[in-house]
């Protein structure tokens, strides 16, 4: 019975054979045709297409981090440190990690807080902030903390505590010729100074490394690495030498403080054959390891009493918002100002100091000699001017020779002088002394100062003869002290004007010389005799003129004085506040002068009582300079008192 | 087990016939093998991210226990006459679209979307039960029309309505990939059984009609369809999925990264243990590894399909081709979307992909082809007797 049922089943479905086609054609279709364009799709992706996903799945899978350079050590002459960087490292949470990890967050805190000296506190709110992966608990911590904390880690074995090492500039000297070196900003790049007109060099180039990582920070196990190396910046060596620029910076100081100088003080030491910078300084400076603060204690205090009081005003007020914006208008000035390397940044008015240079120019071509005779009575009416000009010494400094004017800085005699030489030889002279480009020097920032257009100088039958006459003895322009230091070291190193530089070398990380600088002549400006004459006139200054204050027993030393009156500085009733700068330019050993120092003091008190004038104040300091210098430079005091 | 009293012993060896289809059961025990094999080395970097790095086993551990369940309803299926099914298709149908209606009210809400129930703290899809629920009723219904299959009210209504009464609940439960795949699966049952090919057509019309005006209807349809034509124009966000499932593929090569040494899996790759486990099978075999597992699948296709020939009465037929159709329709979605052939739809890939309802469903219904294989002797042994 049932074998039979069965049977007839068979058959029927047998006879049904439509069905069976119909099974064979989706078999067909679904057992093999829909597979191929599967299969096509694959072979595009894994093998047509292979490198193009393979790259991007590379790309994907890896992480890139930079690894900082270096960077580079500043030297002075003697290979002391000015400017270096340490590897430090910060501290910083993860606080899914910790999460996670089930770490305990008061041990955590506890121990992070007695080794860094944070408030536990302030970890724990940090700690507990899920919605950030990084936290930074302490920045640039030293090795020795940094130690502490990691066998914290390890002893408890938290995760989502990590160090990731960091670099930090920091500078041995302190104060000391800040505005020269510069600083570097919080991407450690180098913002004035050297750090910033070298940064190129001492930068170096940064590394990278390539890891693969999975997504999440999931670690992989067959993690492969690539590691391009970082290239350490290279180290710059300076002409400067610590040790001069500490004796100027120590005199200038003190000077500061003995005549009460109201608005800092500028100088420089500067080799006058080579034009190697010995020392640059302004001051006051600031602290490059701490350079946004305000290192003048009296700026200091005016700015935190406007902060205070724009504090007291009511939140949200319009007087607290304007006090604010004026607090921060204020401050960034203070910074400005106390980076701001004035001995190539600002011009100034040179005052007597200049008259080196046209006495040298007058003396050159011809238009005055030795010999030639001045006579001054106090005033006079110089033809061309349309008023009598006065000379400094109101009753007058009588009959004079030529070496007798610039003893006695007399306006009056370089007046005529000026005269003498005309416009156009003026001009050209002092042109060629470099008082309208700058010099050149290897530091950012550099100015060039004010000088008349030529017009005024040369076409006296249009223009008159006072600005030929007042640039004479360098009153009513302006120029840098460095463009001025130049010049008169070209007026006694034989005539030659250089080009100043600051660093005399770039030193590869393995030690290689990367950049020699060597000196370089600009131009002859005047002949040799000249300068001869002109070292003797000089010395002569300081032995019986103007400057005897800059004398120092056993050394030959010859310079000029100036004092300037800022005539565009004008009080709160639109009158000129007539404060001056009083200055110095000292030349030494003036047998073969080697070096040459300036020194400008701004603004002396008049409360102190004493006469300000450079004689009085700038060339005792220069004095006071050379006498601590020149036996460390190698000038021997009985070399000069045998000849 | 109930099934099992209902037949006398010696009646059920004589209405299972000899033996199951060997190569058949290999074939499933391979792709099972090899399935289980890759979801280990897919899964294990999850399952260390999930654990804190405690263990690699997590999402292994819980399908091979599914897996154990599923081989032992294969056993079991295979060794109930399919003449059972026959008997409690109604049944089945009826209890199937009560727990989709019961998923509507009683469901967890995954994603957003309710399709898990959970019973005994056992979760399951009820769609999985409703897709070969439905299998069993067309098979029945086949039987049923015989030729006349080819009308309009039997071949087109029949199964239509029948169809509707597990769409509309999944419809209700926003379940896209689910009625696809049903739908599809109902289109060979219909071919198969007879119904006019001109209303399949139209039918399928309908179906495109109906997918465009659903999928707009659920709000994300253009994002859906850019991040499926280029994926590239949002790397981040809506192409991710699908770009990272690329790069997988296509860094695999000619002999693919190596058994384990996927890198997508590291969390780069969503879904990597699930719908988008052939991607990283692609990443570590390379396009010979796809290609032989591939092949697998068209065997067992093949050969499903040959059972479903061989077997002795039209139900049987029926319900073996559906089956395997439905194992060959998941498998041939699951690949379409990892390789960016379709859009993104959510259709796990069988024996493959983690879920433990979808495996030990698929192994019981491999049961199922299994015993319907017996036939294949008893029918050969009546053909010589004949």
């Amino acid at each position: 019975m049932a074998k039979r049922e069965t049977k007839r089943e068979y058959v029927r479905i047998r006879a049904d054979s439509g069905q069976h086609r119909r099974i064979i054609a989706i078999m067909v279709i679904l057992g093999f045709a829909v597979f191929i364009p599967i299969v096509l799709q694959l072979y595009q992706l894994m093998i047509t297409d292979y490198s193009y996903y393979a790259n991007l799945a590379l790309r994907n899978q890896t992480r890139t981090t930079t690894v900082t350079a270096h960077r580079g050590t500043i030297y002075d002459r003697n290979m002391n440190i000015l400017a270096i960087s340490h590897t430090v490292e910060n501290v910083y949470l993860d606080p899914h990690e910790l999460k996670q990890s089930k770490a305990d967050l008061n041990l955590v805190a506890q121990n992070l807080s007695d080794i860094l000296g944070v408030d536990k506190e302030k970890i724990l709110r940090l700690s507990k902030d899920l919605t950030k992966r990084y936290q930074q608990v302490a920045a640039n911590i030293d090795e020795e903390t940094a130690a502490l904390v990691r066998s914290f880690i390890n002893e408890n074995q938290i995760s989502g505590v990590h160090l990731e090492p960091s670099s930090k500039r920091s500078y041995p000297y302190g104060t000391l010729a800040s505005q020269v070196l510069g600083f570097t900003n919080a991407s450690n790049t180098g913002a004035e100074g050297i750090e910033a007109a070298y940064n190129a060099y001492l930068e170096g180039t940064a590394g990278k490394v390539i890891t693969t990582k999975g997504n999440n920070e999931m670690d992989m196990p067959y993690s492969y690495e690539k590691y391009v190396a970082a290239i350490p910046g290279c180290s710059v060596v300076l002409t400067l030498d610590a040790t001069v620029q500490a004796c100027l910076e120590k005199q200038m100081r003190s000077a500061i403080a003995r005549y009460d100088v109201q608005n800092g003080a500028f100088g420089m030491v500067m080799e006058v054959k080579t034009g190697k910078i010995l020392a640059m300084a302004t001051l006051g400076g600031y602290d490059p390891n701490n350079y946004l603060e305000i290192a003048d204690p009296t700026t200091a205090q005016e700015l935190e009493q406007l902060r205070l009081a724009y504090l007291a005003q009511p939140e949200g007020s319009e007087a607290r918002e304007k006090g604010k914006a004026a607090y921060e208008e204020a401050l960034s000035a203070a910074r400005l100002k106390q980076w701001r390397n004035r001995v190539l940044s600002d011009g100034y008015e040179p005052g007597s100091t200049f008259k080196v240079l046209t006495m040298a120019s007058a003396l050159d071509c011809g238009a005055i000699d030795l010999k030639t005779g001045f006579h001054c009575n106090g005033a006079e009416k110089i033809p061309g001017r349309s008023q009598l000009l006065h000379c400094w010494r109101s009753t007058g400094h009588g009959s004079e020779t030529t070496a007798q004017a610039l003893q006695n800085s007399c306006n009056l005699a370089f007046a005529h002088i000026a005269l003498k030489l005309g416009g156009e030889r003026f001009y050209d002279y002092i042109s060629r002394f470099g008082i309208m480009e700058k010099t050149g020097i290897d530091l950012a920032g550099e100015s060039k100062g004010v000088f008349f257009p030529k017009e005024l100088i040369t076409n006296t039958d249009k223009w008159g003869t006072a600005s030929l006459t007042s640039g004479s003895f360098g009153q009513t322009f302006k120029l840098t002290p460095l463009q001025l230091v130049r010049a008169v070291a070209a007026v006694v190193n034989g005539g030659n004007l250089m080009e100043p530089y600051i660093v005399e070398e770039v030193l590869s990380a393995e030690g290689k010389t990367v950049l020699l600088q060597e000196p370089t002549v600009i131009r002859q400006v005047i002949s040799e005799q000249t300068s001869k004459t002109m070292c003797e006139l000089l010395k002569s200054v300081v032995d019986v003129g103007t400057a005897k204050n800059a004398a120092v027993a056993g050394f030959s030393i010859g310079g000029k004085t100036g004092t300037s009156e800022k005539i565009d500085v004008l009080d709160e009733n639109g009158q000129p506040t007539l404060d001056k700068i009083v200055s110095f330019i000292g030349v030494a050993p003036m047998e073969n002068p080697q070096y040459i120092v300036l020194v400008a003091l701004d603004t002396p008190s008049r409360a102190t009582g004493m006469y300000i004038s450079g004689g009085q104040m700038a060339a005792p300091t220069v004095g006071a300079v050379m006498a601590d210098i020149l036996p460390y430079l190698g000038v021997t005091k009985d070399q000069v008192e045998q000849k | 087990m109930a099934a099992g009293k209902l037949y006398a012993k010696e009646d059920r060896r004589k209405m299972l016939g000899e033996t199951v289809d060997i190569p058949f059961l290999i074939l499933v025990l391979l792709l099972l093998t090899v399935g289980l094999i890759m979801l280990y080395s897919a899964s294990s970097a999850q399952s260390m991210y999930d654990t804190l790095y405690t263990s690699s086993v997590k999402y292994l551990q819980k399908q091979a226990a599914c897996a154990g369940i599923g081989l032992a309803c294969m056993w079991l299926f295979s060794r109930i006459p399919a003449a059972f099914w026959l008997r409690i298709a109604w049944p089945l149908y009826g209890v199937s679209i009560a727990l989709l209606l019961l998923v509507l009210v009683a469901g967890e809400s995954v994603n957003g979307a309710r399709r898990w129930i959970n019973i005994a703290g056992l979760q399951f899809q009820p769609s999985e039960i409703a897709k070969f629920t439905m299998i069993v009723l067309f098979a029945k219904l086949t039987k049923g029309f015989g030729t006349d299959a080819r009308k309009f009210r039997y071949g087109v209504l029949g199964f239509g309505g029948a169809l509707l009464g597990i769409l509309i609940p999944l419809a209700l439960e926003k379940h896209l990939s689910a009625i696809m795949l049903m739908g599809a699966v109902a289109v060979v049952i219909m071919f198969v059984a007879g119904t006019h090919p001109k209303w399949l057509l139209a039918g399928a019309g309908a179906a495109v009609v109906f997918v465009i005006v659903y999928v707009s209807f659920m709000g994300y349809a253009g994002d859906r369809i850019t991040a499926w034509l280029h994926p590239e124009s949002d790397p981040s966000d809506k192409g991710y999925q699908i770009l990272q499932s690329l790069y997988a593929i296509g860094s695999g090569g000619l002999f693919g990264l190596g058994f384990g040494k996927s890198r997508q899996k590291y969390l780069y790759l969503p879904f990597q243990y699930n719908d988008y486990i052939f991607a990283i099978v692609c990443e570590e075999l390379g396009l010979i590894g796809a290609a032989l597992i591939i092949a697998l699948f068209g065997a067992l296709i093949f050969r499903g399909f040959w059972i479903a020939l061989r077997a002795s009465d039209r139900f049987s037929t029926v319900l073996a081709a559906g089956l395997i159709a439905l194992i060959a329709v998941q498998t041939i979605l699951n690949l379409c979307v990892v390789t960016n052939l379709l859009p993104s739809t959510g259709i796990a890939m069988p024996f493959f992909s983690y879920g433990g309802t979808a495996l030990a469903v698929n192994l019981g219904e491999m049961g199922i082809l299994l015993s319907i294989s017996r036939q294949r002797n008893k029918t050969k042994n009546q053909e010589v007797t004949t």
